[in-house]
């Protein structure tokens, strides 16, 4: 398996797969997969449609059960059936393809939600946060706006800043920049940039090939549920060694 | 008008006295065991709804022969009685079924019916008297009826003399539950005449309900108070001694005198004269429908929001539960709900039970399945990224529900709520059948007793149009405020 070479210092494995199998019906999605991600590494995941990316990063958090294999997350493991679910997930921040803000909160609401509910912090100190964090993404004057008020690129920061919000030490993206008008995209890759940036662990499923040269430290290359070849953005982009690689990728770039 | 000379009247009273006589040996046998004292004690008294002159409501009040006997009765014994007036059928099955101790309603003594009940001696000696449109000339007698569909109340004296003759006179016999529906039937030209016992055919003629008498009384058999087989004998040994003692004083005579020798011609004037009389009486029925709407929508709600849940749950066993009450409450009618929780249940657990809980039971367990169903399509529509949104922050699924699904749901629910609203409270109109006096039943009571259906079904029907309109109106006046 390899490393990669511009990687911060590695202090220890942060995402431990192996074995990995998901299954919905008799369909089988991911056919035994093994990963370690590193702490702050950021890892890119491309791949046709249908090869298994999204449920894979479904996997990471369990909002898809485990068919078979073992996923451990800071430590934990999540086929334990006594571990703690709620308290795993607070620390992997997870952003979605179609946002899912809660329409029927304000912006700050919805990034306030979970940290008052979990009581990690009180109301005010929430709000304060909050607005830290809009700050950071560059809607401090949408604090008090709702979903349905903003463009899609300012929905994808919003869902961001609210799964920083519970102080995440992992993020995983989903196809983030997927359901955004071009001229929008831009603007939500540079958050994830300026996250990787500041040594965030990161799982991103993404057709954005020049994000995933640009910033990842390493990118997997996944079809038909397995991983067909990984490595570092100028090996996998540069050099791809695998058939299927070399057919995905002259078709993408 | 007055068919009630005194001649014919005088007959009647004597036959009756003869008949009481008569039976005087037989109601001893019945009450053989020592009675107990009924001085203090209360008894409940199941009544027809609509049978005059012997029980209607005048100005909301039941009056009438057997009210008059029976109140007149409890004085001269010194017992109380709560009278229920459940109509015809059902005060009988509530006697069976023990939700009254006795039941005075023109009830003719029969030999089937005394395998089942207990009753008094003959209080009053009746007939069955045929009637017809009064404008119709061609039907004179039975044997005009050749073909013809005849209307008569079920279960009544006047059906089974009915259907002895039709087969020798060749016509068919439908059966309705009251007079008034009868006599409806016969002036709506459905049917072409109605047999009916001739002292409420008699005092319907003379309150202008548009028919006249073509035949005379068949000689028919007598009145009787009832208590359930071998139940309450002390109750029916008062009723006999009250009876005669009234008969002694001359007070029964003046009763029978006051009903049947100067029929009140109450008739309102007009519309508006029927609606400032009736007022009193629906708003009273209005309070009642209201009533057992608020009861049953609250009890619905909860119900609906559990089994809901149930049904978006991950337990296979809490799902199926909930699939049964949906299935078994949304798959029978209502009506057979009602009868089941007001004359089954008690049968079942001999535990009886009073109109407005088995009332409000019957709604509430039928509205709470179709509200299982609106909560489950509720938060079904809400959008599964909205849940994965709120877990995947680390929020358990209770607290996701709450602050998350549910808000949203609500607000997709509450259209179908209103409407579920609105559909119940004019369910409550069915509850009319097990005698629950709200909106419908007090309208029927009017025009029991003044046979003037349309104008009073019209504004009854009004009077709900109203309510709803102005609750739906409010309803969606706090959807738009809450749900924005």
């Amino acid at each position: 398996m390899s490393t990669s070479a511009n990687s911060t210092a590695s202090v220890g494995s942060k995402i431990s797969v192996s074995g990995l199998r998901k299954s919905f019906g008799s369909n089988e999605v991911l056919k035994g997969l093994d990963v370690e991600i590193t702490e702050g590494e950021v890892v890119c995941v491309i791949g046709p449609s249908g090869s298994g990316k999204s449920t894979f990063l479904r996997c990471l958090n369990k909002l898809d059960e485990l068919s078979a294999g073992t996923v451990i997350v800071d430590g934990f493991n999540l086929g334990d059936k006594t571990v703690d679910l709620n308290e795993v997930r607070q620390h992997i921040g997870m952003v979605f393809q179609h946002f899912n803000l809660f329409p029927h909160m304000t912006v700050l609401q919805n990034i306030m939600l979970a940290p008052v509910e979990l009581k990690k912090q009180s109301t005010a100190d929430a709000r304060a946060t909050a607005l830290k964090l809009l700050d950071r993404v560059g809607l401090a004057d949408k604090a008090t706006a709702r979903p349905a008020q903003l463009s899609g690129g300012q929905k994808q920061r919003v869902a961001i800043a609210r799964s920083l919000a519970v102080n995440p030490d992992i993020m995983l993206f989903d196809e983030a920049t997927s359901a955004l008008d071009p001229e929008m995209v831009g603007e939500v890759l540079q958050v994830i940039r300026d996250l990787a940036a500041e040594g965030m662990t990161m799982v991103v499923v993404t057709h954005e090939m020049g994000f995933a040269r640009e910033v990842a430290d390493r990118v997997i290359f996944m079809a038909d549920g397995l991983i067909v070849e990984e490595g570092t953005p100028a090996e996998l982009f540069g050099n791809p060694q695998q058939p299927r690689t070399q057919d995905f990728l002259s078709k993408v770039l | 008008m007055n068919i009630f000379r005194a001649g014919k009247l005088a007959v009647a009273v004597t036959a009756l006295l003869a008949l009481a006589g008569g039976f005087a040996g037989v109601s001893a046998a019945t009450a053989s065991q020592p009675p107990t004292a009924v001085t203090g004690e209360t008894y409940v008294i199941g009544t027809d709804t609509t049978f005059a002159p012997f029980e209607y409501r005048e100005n909301g009040e039941l009056t009438g022969i057997d009210m008059d006997l029976i109140r007149d009765i409890a004085a001269n014994q010194g017992f109380k009685v709560e009278i229920k007036s459940l109509g015809f059928d059902a005060a009988l099955q509530a006697l069976q079924s023990n939700q009254v101790d006795g039941v005075i309603a023109g009830m003719s003594i029969t030999d089937e019916r005394k395998l089942i009940f207990d009753f008094s001696d003959p209080y009053f000696d009746s007939g069955v008297q045929m009637a017809v449109a009064e404008d119709n000339a061609k039907i004179t007698g039975y044997s005009d009826l050749a073909g013809e569909t005849v209307v008569a109340k079920r279960g009544s004296e006047g059906e089974t003399f009915a259907n002895s003759i039709k087969d020798e006179y060749d016509f068919t016999v439908k059966a309705l539950a009251d007079s008034a529906t009868m006599y409806d039937d016969v002036k709506a030209g459905n049917s072409v005449a109605v047999f009916d016992d001739y002292p409420v055919l008699a005092y319907g003629i003379n309150q202008n309900n548009g028919l006249k008498s073509v035949t005379e009384k068949e000689q028919g058999s007598s009145y009787g108070f009832a208590v359930n087989k071998g139940q309450n004998p002390e109750l029916l040994a008062a009723f006999n001694t009250g009876l005669a003692e009234l008969k002694d004083s001359g007070e029964y005579q003046a009763i029978l005198d006051e009903y049947l020798e100067q029929p009140a011609p109450a008739a309102a004037s007009g519309f508006f004269g029927l609606l400032s009389d009736s007022l009193p009486a629906l708003m009273k029925g209005l309070g009642l429908t209201l009533l057992a709407t608020g009861l049953s929508i609250l009890i619905a709600l909860v119900l609906g929001v559990l089994f809901g849940f149930f049904k978006v749950s991950e337990s296979r066993v809490l799902r199926g539960l909930a699939s049964v009450y949906v299935s078994i409450f949304r798959g029978t009618p209502l009506l057979v709900q009602a009868f089941f929780f007001y004359f089954g249940l008690p049968q079942l657990t001999g535990q009886s039970i009073d109109v407005l809980t088995a009332g409000v039971l019957t709604l509430s367990l039928n509205a709470g399945a179709y509200m299982t169903e609106i909560v489950r399509g509720g938060i079904q529509s809400v959008d599964p990224g909205q849940t994965e949104a709120g877990r995947s922050l680390g929020l358990g699924y209770v607290t996701t529900m709450r602050r998350v699904v549910l808000p949203q749901a609500v607000k997709i629910m509450t259209p179908s709520f209103i409407n579920q609203f609105v559909m119940t409270l004019k369910d409550t109109s069915l509850l009319a059948v097990i005698g629950f006096a709200e909106l419908t039943y007090q309208g029927q009571q009017i025009y029991a007793a003044n046979f003037r259906t349309g104008e009073t079904l019209l504004i009854v029907a009004a009077l709900y149009f109203i309510v709803i309109n102005l609750l739906t109106m409010l309803s969606n006046k706090l959807d738009k405020r809450f749900n924005k």
